[in-house]
């Protein structure tokens, strides 16, 4: 059985135009780019796009690649990039993170649920639902940290700032999300009340 | 910040230094109010954790590399083209120049009149490659050349058109 490629040495195939070796890389990061997109589109299709769009710019630039990170980090700065970009044209930016469309999704969402349902959803949920609703760069901090294992220097590099700035903004997301996950969680027990 | 709070995250973390690990952990062991906070904290950070990244829809690589094949069809001409192909023509039209001149300069010839030096370059004698039987031969072998090429063109492009004719 052949063992599993490393992220460079699948580079190197598709620097020499071995395209299935990109389709693999495209495989392993995924879901995380597709995450991190999502942090700042977030609905899915545009995620999707924004994920999209970053795999075929890390493609074209592939041979620019000077291997000084790891290919996560250098894959997320692009996706940071596009996402930043697309945020932009969208003109989405200026959401609230109070915005009264946010609060009444959930309410819409929780008055069609049984008891039972709500019993069962995890507090994984809620804190899932609570990321969606930070402002993006909170999100992003906690998805690069949590999920896609980058230390702080390398948030740093993708983000284009100081680490003592990620730590900062690292500590502030998490204290954002806990205030978010209490306020949602009240919010529900109200609903099932 | 809350100087309790950034310090246990640090803690958590590990971005602190030894010292300051030591000492917190002293804290955490003999502070009743350090300790409960440290397993509040212990329990969210192992909850955000736990939280599984979304999947994209079933068809996003396949969606990604037809982008990719887009990409590459449209890629301009001057980015296929062989560098090394257009340095080789260059080269060659160098050379054959210096070579030329080269040529007429070492059968070159001076002679002296009333103080004046007057060189003479030596041409070498072009007519035989010009009289009629060489010029019938070289078009005629440019026309051969020609129409072996547009064949192989014409070949290329009706296999391609069979290939995606199969293909849908």
């Amino acid at each position: 059985m052949q063992s599993k490629l490393t992220d460079i040495e699948l580079i190197q195939r598709t620097l020499k135009g071995d395209q299935q070796a990109y389709a693999l890389l495209v495989k392993t990061h995924q879901r995380y780019v597709f995450t991190l997109a999502q942090r700042f589109t977030k609905n899915r299709e545009d995620a999707e796009e924004v994920a999209q769009d970053s795999f075929i710019k890390a493609y074209k630039a592939l041979s620019s690649f000077k291997q000084e990170s790891k290919f996560s980090t250098w894959l997320y700065t692009i996706v940071y990039t596009t996402a930043m970009t697309s945020l932009r044209k969208r003109n989405t930016a200026s959401i609230a993170l109070d915005d009264e469309n946010n609060f009444t999704q959930i309410a819409n969402a929780t008055s069609t649920w049984d008891v039972n349902i709500a019993e069962g959803r995890s507090r994984s949920f809620y804190l899932s639902r609570a990321i969606e609703q930070l402002p993006p760069d909170d999100a992003t901090v906690l998805t690069l940290f949590y999920h896609a294992e980058q230390s702080l220097e390398e948030i740093a590099q993708v983000m284009g700032i100081e680490t003592n700035g990620v730590k900062v903004k690292l500590f502030r997301a998490r204290k954002r999300l806990k205030e978010k996950l209490e306020e949602n969680l009240k919010h529900e027990a109200k609903e099932l009340i | 910040m809350n100087n309790m709070e950034e310090k246990l995250w640090n803690y958590i973390d590990g971005t602190c230094n030894a010292e300051e690990r030591d000492a917190i952990a002293l804290l955490i062991a003999q502070d009743e109010i350090w300790r409960n906070s440290y397993q509040e904290m212990l329990t969210f950070n192992n909850e955000i954790t736990a939280i599984t990244p979304d999947e994209p829809s079933m068809a996003f690589s396949y969606k990604v590399m037809e982008g990719i094949r887009a990409h590459e069809a449209i890629k301009p001409l001057k980015t296929t083209i062989n560098t090394y192909i257009i340095s080789g023509i260059a080269v060659f039209f160098v050379l054959s120049i210096l070579g030329i001149v080269l040529f007429g300069f070492t059968g070159a010839t001076q002679t002296i009149s009333n103080g004046n030096t007057v060189t003479n370059i030596h041409l070498p004698d072009l007519s035989v490659f010009t009289n009629s039987t060489v010029m019938n031969v070289f078009l005629y072998v440019d026309v051969m050349l020609l129409l072996f090429f547009a064949d192989v063109w014409l070949r290329k492009g009706r296999n391609n058109t069979k290939i995606k004719s199969v293909q849908n």
